[in-house]
């Protein structure tokens, strides 16, 4: 049956001469799981917005939307607020009430449900979810992971019959990404509702969903079952792909195959049918003269006296020049130690060597940090105020200044206000302004988070270069994948120590679970092992390819 | 605790409170207010162990000390003269009121440090949305912003400080000046988000119809019996108060203080009312202690 329907739908944003939306047709069906994918400023979210009629799109919009073949604007306003459910990418600003309960109870007594209609519903939802244990918590004090979750079970409640999520898994770290991924299908799968969600995450969703949708400057570029879709985003999207469909791809460089193998299963099948060997003279990596530029010994810190402590006896080296990642999951300490770096905490015990001189704290001057939301960063109205207070109180000249806009491609941005920025420009923007101080070490929280892949790479390649003019760089991340391919070396944190590190590539080879896909995949097989695509590009050599055969 | 005092309905429980105040402010009578604030003592005892009324104790003394002092200092009517100092009559009447309102005083304090244990915050917000529901909605959304706002402000505050702005160090003009500007930006982030949580009310229906409520605390039989007992009290009280035989005469002759006849019963149904939690509570620590 067909639930939604989008038929010749264009829309304009006020004061905008580009259409976002143009020529939309595309219909959902009953049960479908539909993934919308396209770079940041496809029209992702404009689509889904006006699929969703509560929240009243500023602009111009033609054509119509049929929800189970009716126009939106014939139907009554709480039958589309309860049969469409939407959940947003930010966790925390969706949240409205104060405790669990409350927000779960709040869409409910929007609609007017009874109180015993209400006691049921919650009954059974807290059940399914199993989240028994949260309901008398406050929402600020839930992870991420969890909040996200009360989201989801709120909307569930009013009996959606479709739900609309833009980009719900961006804020959370990989596993509670997944965790919530995999409840969508169960969702599906179970109770039949209809899903279609605003992802540039695609690994896990591409043995998810049954259509994929990939929008581009908004345009349908096609719509398609994953399979077809693997083949046509092969053709010039290749960043949007699991990487085992990456590897595959670059090694047999067929296309329009219908069988790309695109998750670690699939992908080893295909390579029992290869002959490869490593290039020896790759793999011998250049030794670096170790420069100690940091080292922290034993440091122990918690936040009182009577809670447990978040590090215990932590030593860690940074080397001049490097690009450090510090990996560990939730709660492991990583902002934690940051701070610490950073000197907005002090530690209770252990030792601090700068440039092999004992510190009580390092100098602030020598540290740049670029927090998780860069928003936060800006003071003044447009970004030439911010520049030129940072110039005067760092003693710059405006040419220091003007040479350093130039070099980030900020010149077109100068007069705007920081809020009207994308997340992109907004990064390289707080960047500029760090690095107008001169900074020795620069301090990364999570930079990937929410970005799309396209950006990824990008934002990669401005830390290269700032790391080429010789500053240090420290960054905490969950993205395995981002760590693995740009930095030369990993930490491991856990349970507030250090475990392990090691330079990028020996570092993942080790690992089990914690590394990246490619790893996993060319892991105790006949293949050389290697832990990205780029590595695998650089050192296989491929002495017959077999016909594939998966 | 699943029964008890505590378990009975919101409503029940604020009736309580206020017949009790005011029955303590109506019966002005030495032994009346003295078996009040005994009482009273004794459910703060049941409750929580007195720990609550502990952390008032010294704030409870020195307000009933401060009026029972000062009373008989300005209150100059009366027949019977105890003593004089620096030309000035200290009456006995004076005095006896002032024990009064001083028992008065710190009886309705005493009460009050229980009403947190009894009338607990989503109790008290359970009430206050009955009365008044669109402001307990702005009231709840408020709660959910304050541990957000402090985050946020904390956060601005840490990643300026690595900017070499600072709230901690540098002089008081210009300390005052950094901290007025992250109130600022907090003002402006927060508003930017805000949006994103009003789409989030207006796409769980906000706004279309009028807003049911969730009855966290359904009316139970015991509740009715608490309430026509409540109630029964009251009526008792009230009659006692209006045959004038709970308050002490002081003019124009001073009454004795030695309680006749109804007086007694009267009484009684005030001690009763007072310790309806001790009853509640009490046969609850009976139970629990038997089975074991």
């Amino acid at each position: 049956m067909e639930l939604l329907q989008m038929r010749n739908l264009n829309f304009t944003y006020p004061n905008s001469s580009d259409q976002a939306l143009t020529d939309i047709n595309f219909t959902v069906h009953e049960g479908d799981f539909v993934v919308l994918c396209g770079p940041s400023g496809s029209g992702k979210s404009t689509l889904i917005r006006l699929m969703k009629q509560e929240l009243n799109l500023h602009g111009t919009k033609s054509g119509e939307i049929y929800y189970q073949g009716i126009p939106f604007e014939q139907h009554d306003a709480i039958t589309l607020a309860k049969d469409i459910g939407m959940v947003f990418q930010d966790p925390e600003n969706q949240i409205v009430m104060s405790n669990v309960m409350d927000e779960l109870l709040f869409g409910m007594e929007n609609l007017g449900f009874s109180t015993n209609e209400m006691r049921k519903k919650t009954a059974e939802i807290v059940h399914y979810f199993g989240f028994n244990h949260l309901l008398q918590q406050d929402t600020s004090e839930l992870s991420g992971g969890e909040k996200q979750q009360i989201n989801l079970a709120s909307v569930l409640l009013l009996d959606p019959k479709i739900l609309i999520l833009d980009e719900p898994t961006a804020q959370l770290d990989p596993i509670a990404a997944k965790n919530f991924m995999y409840l969508l299908k169960q969702l599906n799968d179970e109770l039949g509702i209809t899903i279609i969600i605003a992802e540039h995450r695609l690994n896990e969703l591409f043995s998810l969903a049954n259509r994929i949708v990939v929008l581009e400057q908004g345009k349908i570029k096609f719509s398609e079952s994953p399979r077809k879709a693997l083949s046509l985003l092969a053709e010039n999207m290749t960043a949007y792909l699991p990487e085992a469909s990456q590897l595959y791809l670059a090694f047999t460089g067929i296309l329009k195959t219908p069988d790309i193998p695109f998750h670690v299963k699939e992908a080893k099948q295909w390579l029992k049918g290869m002959d490869i060997t490593s290039n020896q003279s790759q793999q011998e990596e250049q030794v670096k003269p170790e420069k100690p530029l940091l080292e922290l010994k034993e440091i122990d810190f918690s936040y009182s006296k009577h809670t447990e402590p978040v590090l215990n006896n932590l030593s860690l080296t940074v080397q001049e020049g490097e690009w450090l990642a510090i990996l560990g999951g939730n709660g492991t300490g990583k902002s934690t130690l940051l701070k610490i770096i950073a000197g907005l905490l002090t530690a209770q015990h252990g030792r601090i060597r700068y440039k092999g001189k004992k510190v009580k704290q390092i100098d602030r001057k020598l540290i740049g940090y670029l927090p998780q939301n860069p928003k936060l960063y800006f003071l003044h109205e447009t970004l030439q105020e911010e520049y030129t207070a940072l110039a005067t109180k760092h003693g710059k000249s405006e040419t220091e200044v003007q040479t350093l806009v130039k070099e980030f491609q900020m010149e077109a941005l100068l007069d705007r206000h920081p809020y009207d920025l994308s997340g992109g420009e907004l990064q390289r923007a707080a960047l500029v302004g760090i690095l107008i101080g001169n900074p020795q070490i620069l301090l990364l929280d999570e930079p990937t988070k929410g970005m799309d892949p396209a950006f990824k790479e990008e934002f990669a390649s401005i830390i290269q270069t700032v790391k080429h003019t010789g500053v240090t760089i420290m960054m905490v991340t969950h993205d395995v994948e981002f760590a693995a391919k740009h930095v030369t070396r990993c930490s491991m944190l856990f349970q507030g120590e250090v475990i392990v590190t090691e330079d990028t590539t020996a570092f993942f080879k080790d690992n089990d679970y914690y590394t990246t896909m490619i790893n996993r995949i060319t892991k105790d097989s006949q293949v050389p092992t290697v832990v990205t695509v780029e590595e695998a590009k650089a050192s296989w050599q491929m002495k017959k390819a077999l016909p594939s055969s998966v | 605790m699943l029964r008890g005092f505590r378990s009975f309905h919101p409503f029940v429980l604020l009736l309580y409170y206020i017949i009790v105040i005011a029955g303590l402010m109506m019966y002005q009578h030495p032994v009346f207010l003295t078996a009040a604030l005994l009482s009273i003592i004794f459910v703060n005892l049941i409750l929580d162990k007195g720990v609550e009324l502990n952390k008032w104790k010294y704030m409870i003394i020195f307000l009933a000390l401060f009026v029972f002092v000062f009373t008989p200092l300005f209150n100059q009517q009366g027949n019977i003269v105890l003593f004089e100092l620096f030309s000035r009559a200290f009456y006995l009447e004076a005095v006896i009121q002032g024990a009064m309102i001083a028992l008065t005083l710190s009886g309705i304090l005493a009460l009050f440090t229980t009403f947190n244990i009894i009338i607990t915050s989503d109790k008290f917000l359970y009430l206050f949305s009955k009365f008044f529901p669109k402001w307990a909605l702005i009231l709840m959304l408020a709660l959910r912003f304050m541990p957000l706002f402090r985050k946020r402000l904390a956060d601005i505050q840490d990643v300026q400080e690595m900017k070499g702005v600072s709230m901690k160090d540098g002089k008081l003009r210009e300390k005052a000046q950094n901290g007025m500007l992250f109130i600022q930006i907090l003002l402006t982030y927060s508003l930017e988000e805000a949006v994103q949580t009003a789409d989030s009310m207006s796409a769980r229906g906000y706004g279309l119809q009028k807003r049911s409520q969730y009855e966290a605390y359904l009316w139970k039989s015991r509740d009715w019996a608490m309430l026509v007992f409540l109630l029964l009290l009251s009526l008792l009280t009230l009659i006692g108060w209006k045959s004038n035989k709970t308050i002490l005469t002081l003019t124009p002759e001073l009454e004795s203080m030695m309680l006749q006849g109804h007086s007694w019963f009267y009484l009684l149904s005030w001690i009763l009312l007072i310790s309806l939690p001790i009853w509640t509570e009490g046969k609850e620590v009976i139970k629990w202690n038997f089975y074991k």
